[in-house]
């Protein structure tokens, strides 16, 4: 579903990933590990072209991402992306937050677009919320709301980047339930997170990266049992150690 | 000083007469200056390319300039060119363009100090970037704008008697004609010039208030 074939990227000089080699199944949970300024956060933003890629090949759905003939747009709406800072729009309600795309995009009805977006406001635990700001929530119902924002164009695959990596420690569970919920459901994901337990229970796959490079990969048990790079082992032992 | 004589039902009415034409002036220019400030800001803070670096060249170029040359120009230089303006058209003509660039820039600053994750998320959302301006980026920095246009706004109001020099009745020149009749009549035509363009300011910052507190 997604394929990087040998991709690179250059930001100016700087090589932030380097031949990348990946591809990622329908209905596959992915999480993505690695050291701050590895690249993680750059791979995922390349599914969706907020970076583009400086060579190799790219695609999802069979569509080349970068090829000038792809319709981004078309692209993108099958593709739901989770910020670590949520990046809720302030000056619209939860509620509005959440049809703008459908409206907009989807061209569907300002009430069959509600209707949704209420019924996955239901499912992310806070429907009670629709008509408030987003600045009158906690950061956990935030992030919830985010979430409800991009299933509501129903995509096929949703991106998170350090999704609960912004809360504070007692709202990162209501986020990563929603989250494990909908990896049961089948829905693609890629998930940029350093929440173990999350990874254990729901990721089909482990991907270690340092310095723009995949170094290792493997099912959650194996690689977090028995790492075999000695740059993951050092990473393990950093992340579990606090 | 003289009172009585300084204030006399005729002076009052030229001079509201004067202020009506200030109001008027300022009123059109502060419509026209607003468009046109915004779509220039906005072309601008969207680098497209070769469009926005003219738009930038105008903008910085006009900023840099003495409004009272613009004023001359539009006036005195337009003639020679074959193109002719009353006072009132010269003096609209003139503040629009200058008040056009410095809203320019206001706008272009707005829209810059959105977070970038706004367009990040309206993007990834499948909005295109029209959409994105249009119904994230703008209504924010708008809001964040209210209190720098409507300084701007005050600016061009007190500026309209610059064209004074190119005998626009508008306020100051009428207030002039009365003080020179009689030396006697300065201080109080300036006491009321002071406080008419006091009260319109204050009503317009207040406004300005009002509208920043409503979206806190
Ligand atoms: N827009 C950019 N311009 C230049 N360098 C960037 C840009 N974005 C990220 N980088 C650099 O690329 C590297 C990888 O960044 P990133 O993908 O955010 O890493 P991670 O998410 O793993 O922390 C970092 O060194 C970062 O400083
Ligand atoms: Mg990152």
């Amino acid at each position: 579903m997604i394929r990087f074939d040998s991709v690179n990227k250059y930001f100016g000089n700087f090589h932030v990933l380097k031949n990348i080699n990946l591809e990622i199944n329908k209905g596959e949970v992915v999480v993505v590990i690695g050291p701050s300024g590895s690249g993680k956060s750059t791979l995922l933003r390349c599914i969706n072209r907020l970076e583009t890629i400086t060579d190799g090949e790219l695609t999802v759905n069979d569509l080349k991402v970068n090829d000038k003939k792809t319709d981004i747009n078309q692209l993108r709406r099958n593709i739901g992306m989770v910020f670590q800072h949520f990046h809720l729009y302030p000056h619209k309600t939860v509620l509005e937050n959440i049809t703008t795309a459908p409206i907009k995009v989807l061209k569907q009805s300002k009430e069959e677009a509600e209707k949704v977006a209420r019924s996955y406001l239901e499912k992310v635990g806070i429907p009670e919320k629709a008509n408030s700001y987003p600045a009158q929530l906690s950061g956990g119902q935030q992030q919830r709301v985010a979430i409800a924002r991009g299933l509501a164009m129903k995509p096929e695959i949703i991106l998170f980047d350090e999704p609960t990596s912004a809360l504070d420690p007692e709202m990162i569970g209501e986020v990563l339930d929603v989250m494990k919920a909908l990896a049961k459901e089948g829905m693609t994901m890629v998930v940029v997170t350093h929440e173990m337990g999350f990874a254990r229970e729901v990721a089909d796959r482990i991907i270690f990266m340092d310095q723009g490079q995949i170094l290792e990969q493997g099912k959650p048990a194996d690689f977090y049992a028995n790492p075999k790079e000695e740059r993951a082992r050092l990473f393990l032992s950093r992340i579990l150690n606090h | 000083m003289d009172i009585a004589g300084a204030l006399s039902f005729d002076h009052l009415k030229f001079l509201a007469a004067g202020f009506k034409v200030t109001l008027y002036i300022a009123f059109i220019s502060i419509i026209l200056s607003f468009i046109i400030g915004v779509v220039f800001g906005t072309l601008r803070y969207a680098k497209i390319p070769f469009l926005s670096k003219v738009v930038a060249v105008i903008v910085e170029t006009i900023r840099n300039l003495p409004l009272l040359l613009i004023i001359f120009f539009t006036y005195f230089a337009l003639p020679e060119v074959g193109l002719k303006l009353s006072p009132s058209t010269a003096a609209i003509a003139a503040l629009t363009v200058f008040e056009s660039a410095m809203l320019a820039e206001i706008v272009r600053s707005g829209l810059n100090s959105i977070d970038k994750g706004q367009k990040e998320a309206a993007r990834s959302s499948g909005l295109t970037y029209i959409q994105t301006l249009w119904t994230v980026v703008m209504p924010q920095a708008l809001r964040r704008m209210v209190p720098p246009i409507v300084s701007q706004f005050i600016s061009l109001l007190k500026d309209t008697s610059l064209c004074v020099v190119i005998a626009l009745p508008e306020f100051m020149h009428n207030a002039q004609i009365i003080y020179a009749q009689n030396i006697n009549y300065i201080f109080p035509i300036f006491a009321v010039v002071v406080f008419m363009y006091f009260i319109v300011n204050y009503c317009l910052s207040l406004i300005a208030r009002r509208l920043e507190n409503r979206q806190a």
